[in-house]
């Protein structure tokens, strides 16, 4: 399987809190292929962003911790790296581009201050030719004029020319992995288009390798290859975007699409998956998802369901298909 | 840590020169205090009068004892002059000249030379002693904020013990024990002086720390050291700029009032220091005493004054 480039397996990250463990992300798996783009879906706080910030150790340690699993990157366990190789890989092999670019720039430093500052980390280039990268990415991402944008602090620009800066800056020193951390939930309409096209151009010219953190399925049908849906800090189904599309099999992912507003039957109210999501300091027992389960059983509730294969492609975690 | 102190100087630097705009905003923030403008004019007075002064007045330690205690320009005073043909004492009134127009002390030095150099010492040391608080202060906050933990309660229960050890004492204690040199009460009110500095900056940087530029910066493969001088501390450099424009007066007085009970630098004419000699005299030449205390209660308002309207006018949220 050489074309895998990184592979999560039974990865757990939890937080030790005063008022007890939070099992943030509990034994997910799953693998990015080389220039495909993955999408971790789910609702708020089913621990895909946690997974995301595991893979490059960003959250708060303590309280937060990988207590088991492997994360394999270029036959490196990067659960298992030191701090400093982790710094080296931060940025220049794997990037992130956070959720809210407003939050994300450093409002006392111009754009051209930041977008040079990992430039200089990881490339030893001179001073003309950095700026002339940074410009160049710059308006590859659309951004015109760059010459001026470089002197502007983050104040100036609209939040798309700010997420658009944001992910200049990841790509600034050509990483194998790109993390994007719901960049289009902060954005408008017309913003969220454009980025989904500036990341469906990354796929298409520079065969990125992209993880692509959503709780949107319409955007998920749009840009993603492949898809895994968490649920509770658990990947319960994998599949190719198409057949989680067309033919969901976990009643979670089943309840996400009919959550989807469908144009063509315009009456009636919208669907919605009854209850919350769980509190993670008391996660269920046996599936996580059972209180919620419109075709629980009573295994459910007593046991953790297995990964099944339905097909070679497609696995999914519920007692219905074993 | 060089890149910092350019990012400090652009930063206070820069958007001034490059954007007109911003300075007469600010400009017009401060101006709508009036007292601030007083501040900072009285201030660039100071400084001015401590740069170049010193060149165009008199030395300010040579002794004469035919001209001692000649008042300011203005006033008259009587004298006791010892007659030796006569063997007796005669009432002689004197009267200020322009030679002296700040009058002369017990030992017929020129006054005006010497408030104009002791402005030099004091500014000196208000500036080069906040500087040091503020240094260390700042890294110490930061820090704290930062890497949090045990090192944050360690260093803020060490801030404590420095907050409730009396100040002054410790002063003088350290003068004491080192002897009264210039450079060692700087180093001393520097070394103590911190600690508010500190709070505050720990206050500022733990909201700092949460913000998401900082997992950004580290995502993008920074060091903690890049994180805490690249990016935390230009973001608390208008509180920096607050605090120590209100701590210099502080330490003015503080060297002022270490000269006052005699525990000064001997050979350095400070405010302080003329103050305490002048009240061996307040009877015969009350202007002695008067005038550099007139200089330090100008000096500290001052300062205290721009400090106010400076906070005000970096603070988005008051409305002046």
């Amino acid at each position: 399987m050489n074309n895998v480039i990184l592979k999560v397996s039974q990865l757990k990250t939890y937080f030790f809190t005063r008022r007890g463990v939070v099992k943030a992300v509990d034994g997910v798996e799953f693998e990015l292929r080389r220039g495909e783009c993955l999408c971790l879906v789910g609702e708020s706080g089913c621990g895909k962003t946690v997974t995301a910030l595991s893979i490059l150790r960003l959250f708060d340690s303590p309280p937060g911790k990988i207590v088991d699993g492997q994360i394999s990157y270029d036959s490196l366990n990067l659960t298992k790296c030191s701090s400093k190789q982790m710094r080296k890989i931060r940025g220049k092999d794997i990037a992130i581009v956070f959720q809210e670019a407003q939050s994300a720039l450093n409002p006392v430093l111009t754009i051209g201050d930041q977008i040079t500052e990992q430039i200089k980390l990881h490339l030893s280039l001179d001073y003309n030719r950095t700026r002339d990268r940074a410009m160049t990415l710059l308006s590859e991402m659309g951004i015109p004029s760059a010459e001026r944008v470089m002197s502007y602090y983050p104040h100036q620009l609209s939040g798309g020319m700010k997420q658009r800066v944001l992910i200049a800056m990841s790509l600034s020193c050509d990483p194998q992995i790109l993390i994007a951390d719901e960049p289009t939930t902060a954005v408008d309409v017309t913003i969220k288009a454009q980025i989904l096209d500036i990341f469906r151009e990354l796929k298409a010219k520079r065969q990125m390798s992209t993880i692509f953190i959503t709780h949107d399925l319409a955007v998920v049908a749009e840009i993603g290859d492949r898809a895994v849906v968490m649920y509770g800090g658990k990947d319960v189904e994998t599949a190719p975007v198409s057949e989680i599309i067309s033919t969901p099999r976990h009643p979670y992912t089943i309840g996400l699409i009919d959550c989807l507003p469908d144009t063509s039957k315009s009456t009636g109210r919208l669907t919605s998956i009854p209850g919350t999501t769980p509190n993670p300091l008391e996660m269920p027992q046996g599936c996580t998802f059972h209180p919620r389960c419109p075709r629980v059983m009573k295994i459910c509730s007593q046991q953790e369901p297995p990964e099944t294969a339905i097909s070679k492609e497609h696995k999914v975690s519920c007692y219905l298909y074993t | 840590m060089a890149e910092t102190l350019r990012d400090i100087a652009r930063r206070i630097s820069r958007p001034l020169f490059n954007s007109t705009r911003l300075i007469n905003y600010y400009w017009q923030r401060t101006q709508r205090n009036k007292l601030a403008v007083f501040g900072l004019a009285f201030i660039i007075f100071l400084v001015t009068l401590a740069a170049i002064g010193p060149f165009f007045t008199a030395d300010p330690t040579a002794v004469n004892f035919e001209e001692k205690e000649i008042p300011p320009v203005g006033f008259t005073t009587q004298q006791s002059i010892y007659n030796i043909e006569s063997n007796q004492f005669i009432a002689k009134e004197i009267r200020g000249t322009w030679k002296h127009p700040l009058g002369t002390d017990s030992k017929g030095r020129d006054m005006l030379a010497m408030i104009v150099s002791g402005a030099r010492v004091s500014l000196l040391v208000g500036l080069i002693a906040t500087g040091i608080a503020i240094i260390l202060g700042t890294i110490i906050g930061v820090l704290s904020a930062y890497l949090g933990g045990w090192v944050d309660n360690a260093l803020m229960r060490f801030t404590d013990v420095m907050m409730t050890f009396p100040f002054f004492l410790l002063l003088v204690l350290i003068v004491f024990i080192f002897g009264p040199s210039l450079a060692f009460i700087v180093l001393a009110i520097g070394l103590t002086g911190w600690t508010g500095t500190a709070r505050l900056i720990r206050s500022e940087s733990l909201s700092l720390r949460t913000r998401e530029f900082v997992v950004a910066a580290k995502a993008l493969g920074a060091s903690d050291n890049r994180v805490i001088f690249r990016h935390l501390i230009p973001n608390v450099i208008s509180l920096i700029i607050i605090i120590a424009t209100l701590s210099i007066p502080g330490v003015i007085l503080a060297e002022a009032a270490l000269s006052f009970i005699g525990l000064g630098d001997p050979t350095v004419p400070s405010w302080g220091a003329i103050l305490e000699s002048g009240q061996h005299t307040l009877n015969t030449a009350w202007w002695v005493a008067v005038e550099p205390g007139i200089m330090l209660f100008l000096t500290v308002l001052a300062f205290n004054f721009l400090g106010d309207g400076l906070r005000d006018a970096f603070d988005p949220k008051s409305n002046i």
